[in-house]
């Protein structure tokens, strides 16, 4: 079957957006369950949501101070982040317009409608009130799309790369979740608190939550949430859909039909190659915090191939 | 919401739906009886169902001067338009009839020009026109067809018939909304169609897409087949993805297609170049091909005329077709018809005055205020002056307008355009439409029953065009035997 180079690249960031539209969501909600649940005093700051997403300074350039009103308007609703729900999910629609000629109607229908709600409640959801309904409303119909899309495509091209997006954002999202566990408990190691030990399990529980992995993680290691077997779960475990070496592996599954795949195998294999070396049980937090930075790059620089080998548009070929 | 039906009054013109008796036409009987009976919440309720259908599918039309990417819901008005089946026949053959006669004459004008040399029309109406290309001369495409996909415009007068106002033979958009239109009426007005036997709509794509294969330069099971579009920004985009996605055919851009140094058309893909065939292509001729036309087009793909004129690809509508398209050009088609296929016109044409004709230039100052004046080459609805209903000030102007650019500009009677119920808040009046029937020409040629019925929502206006604020109906070619 066809498909232009043109489409490909629209499909990756459909998708791409899709996932982080939802998983911005997930984040905010779990941090916000979180910040309920820790005493005022130990309470990590809402600049780490910004951090981790590495947008300190398209934030600072809009926003004086890191307080929860403006860390939230800059997750959910300010345009000008590229990562907040309302860019992603409008990004997402942009380019679900121009491919609608091979995605099911439905596609179109739903992406649309996402984008209607949330152009509508985005900027009332910022607060605590409304904030849980909107972004549950978020992460259903993201679910709804990713359910149509599975469920009703053929496994050709198209499928592929937006497999692709979503598995790449998805991986990528993962370790910055992980990254905010870090960040968190790394500020408080500096810091005395009076509440260390019991506020650990908490914020790793909410990261946990965030992934829908819960309950997946208690039949692994039993109820109570410790760190590092947190991180080794969601990082190495190999049947978790939102764990890193997950994605890895579902990545390296759709770019074996591809022609002219070589490279970005080669990319994919050794990122699984690191992952594997990475020991969470033995590592402390600023070494975890530094493998992720890392890991990043190279999670930059696999998509710089893709994007190279599949979707770009050389005029000279 | 009855009261109204009952006080509904379409006046001096053709209502499609009520005679002057006040009385629903036969076939519109069961149509008004059921409308007649809603409740002004029941009529809200699904005019509401309506919007909401058209929201949910994304039916948008940008408008230019709106800036880029503004979406703007079509609007759609519930009340389907009915005509018989009977009647209906004529106004296809008389339409096949005309799309021929149009063709051979396209044919012509790029070869031997033996229609010229007879005198049947003056040289210089044809080769000054800025729809002549030259660039197209010595090309004949395959059976001898130009115009593959002809929109033309039809309005119903006083005396209740037929005619055509305009042909589309360069980029004729407005099909989707067609079909699009009967899955609204079918979602929303459910209980209609089990008293009429509607002819269905909905297989134009697959009538398209056999017309778009039997122009394909290789024998081939599947020829490739792609819509040429100039993006998203375009009106009309909404419509092009629509249509590819209807046909299995690939939505391209320009920058999507290249033409290789062996003269064929190729499509960047992710597994690499592949060869296209056919070209449905919805951009003017100017922006076609850098190479040859508008040098400064981004839209187009450089060398696609050589790999056209080398039949390495068909590229529908032909480049060039738009010479009978021209308004100038228009008034010579029932001479056309009996010049090229011996035959007596079956569907009627407007008169027409050519303003570059003295005498008529004449009649038409100093009659402005009864007739439209319309510029020769502007589609849309664009630089349109309805005399009787335009100022002294612009009728002034419009006088200046053809005095200085007399080729530019012809004049009609205005027509009494029919009417149909239609909803206005919770009201029904009647509004002036008219209708865009698709004709394809291929190795076959087939039209679409019925086609885009246009509204001019704007009390007594005769404008019914989308990008001038004009609304839509469903429209209906039912079996007479009920």
């Amino acid at each position: 079957m066809t498909m232009l180079s043109r489409v490909a690249d629209r499909l990756f960031w459909t998708a791409r957006y899709l996932e982080r539209a939802e998983d911005t969501a997930r984040l905010t909600d779990a941090y916000t369950h979180m910040m309920m649940d820790i005493p005022k005093e130990s309470a990590p700051g809402w600049d780490i949501l910004v951090k981790i997403l590495a947008a300190e300074p398209a934030y600072e350039s809009n926003y004086r101070t890191y307080n929860e009103q403006n860390v939230l308007k800059f997750l959910i609703a300010d345009l000008d982040n590229a990562g907040s729900v309302c860019h992603a999910v409008k990004a997402a629609r942009e380019n679900v317009r121009t491919t609608r000629d091979v995605l099911p109607q439905e596609a179109w229908e739903l992406v649309n409608e996402l984008y209607l709600y949330t152009q509508e409640f985005a900027e009332q959801s910022i607060g605590r009130r409304n904030r849980y309904q909107f972004l549950e409303e978020v992460i259903g119909r993201c679910r709804e799309i990713n359910g149509l899309l599975v469920s009703t495509l053929s496994r050709d091209h198209t499928y592929r790369f937006l497999q692709i997006g979503r598995l790449l954002e998805r991986a990528d999202m993962t370790t910055r979740i992980i990254d905010v566990g870090a960040a968190a408990l790394l500020g408080e190691d500096r810091q005395p608190s009076l509440h260390k030990g019991t506020v650990d399990p908490l914020i790793w529980a909410s990261l946990l939550r965030s992934l829908s992995a819960v309950g997946a993680y208690r039949r692994e290691y039993g109820p109570s949430v410790e760190a590092k077997c947190m991180v080794d779960f969601v990082f190495r475990d190999a049947n978790l859909p939102r764990s890193v070496k997950y994605c890895l592996n579902d990545i390296r599954t759709e770019l074996l039909p591809l022609k002219n795949n070589k490279p970005a195998l080669k990319l994919v294999d050794q990122a699984r190659r690191s992952l594997s070396r990475f020991d969470p049980q033995t590592s402390s937090r600023e070494e975890l915090h530094r493998f992720i930075d890392k890991f990043q790059l190279k999670l930059m620089h696999l998509n710089a191939t893709i994007d190279e080998q599949w979707l770009f548009q050389n005029n000279d070929d | 919401m009855s009261g109204s039906w009952k006080t509904y009054n379409p006046g001096t013109h053709y209502d499609e739906l009520i005679t002057t008796a006040k009385k629903p036409r036969t076939l519109a009987k069961h149509l008004v009886k059921l409308m007649q009976g809603l409740t002004t919440e029941e009529v809200s309720a699904r005019r509401a169902a309506a919007d909401l259908t058209i929201r949910e599918m994304g039916v948008s039309f940008t408008v230019y001067s709106e800036g880029h990417n503004i979406d703007r819901a079509w609007p759609f008005d519930i009340i389907p338009r009915v005509i018989s089946a009977r009647e209906w026949r004529k106004v296809k053959q008389g339409l096949i009839q005309r799309s021929r006669a149009l063709n051979l004459f396209i044919d012509d004008i790029y070869n031997r020009q033996k229609i010229l040399a007879d005198g049947l029309l003056p040289a210089d109406i044809v080769l000054d026109s800025p729809n002549y290309k030259p660039q197209c001369k010595g090309i004949s495409p395959r059976y001898k067809t130009w115009a593959h996909i002809c929109g033309s415009d039809l309005v119903r007068n006083a005396d209740g018939k037929f005619y055509v106002l305009e042909d589309n033979l360069r980029v004729p958009s407005g099909v989707s909304y067609m079909l699009e239109n009967r899955e609204i009426t079918k979602r929303v007005l459910p209980e209609l169609f089990e008293n009429y036997s509607i002819l269905p709509v909905s297989d134009y794509p697959s009538h398209l897409h056999s017309t778009l294969a039997s122009l394909s330069p290789r024998e081939q099971n599947r020829p490739s087949i792609v819509v040429l579009t100039p993006g998203i920004y375009n009106s009309a985009y909404f419509e092009h993805a629509f249509l590819a996605q209807s046909m299995g055919a690939e939505l391209v851009e320009g920058s999507d297609l290249f033409v290789d140094e062996d003269d064929c058309v190729y499509m960047r893909t992710v597994d690499g170049p592949q060869r296209v065939d056919v070209i449905y292509r919805r951009i003017d001729d100017d922006y076609l091909d850098p190479e040859v036309f508008n040098e400064s087009s981004k839209l187009g793909v450089p060398g696609i005329m050589r790999a056209w004129k080398a039949k390495n690809v068909a590229i529908a509508n032909a480049p060039g077709a738009g010479i009978a398209d021209d308004k100038v050009i228009y008034a010579y088609v029932p001479e056309m018809i009996r010049y090229y296929l011996k035959e007596k016109p079956l569907i009627a044409s407007v008169e027409t005055y050519l303003c570059l004709e003295e005498k008529n230039r004449e009649y038409v100052l100093a009659n402005l205020d009864k007739l439209v004046v319309k510029p020769a080459n502007e589609s849309g609805g664009y630089g349109l002056m309805v005399g009787p209903h335009a100022s002294k000030a612009k009728r002034a102007e419009f006088a200046k307008l053809i005095e200085a650019d007399p080729r530019n500009y012809i004049a009609q009677p205005t027509l009494s355009l029919s009417t149909a119920p239609t909803y206005i808040d919770d009201k029904v009046e009647p509004r002036h439409l008219d209708l865009r029937p698709f004709i394809l020409q291929g190795k076959d040629a087939w039209v679409t029953p019925g086609g885009l019925t246009r509204v001019a929502m704007q009390k007594g206006s005769l404008v019914v065009n989308s990008s001038q604020g004009g609304g839509s109906k469903d429209t209906w070619i039912v079996e007479d035997s009920q």
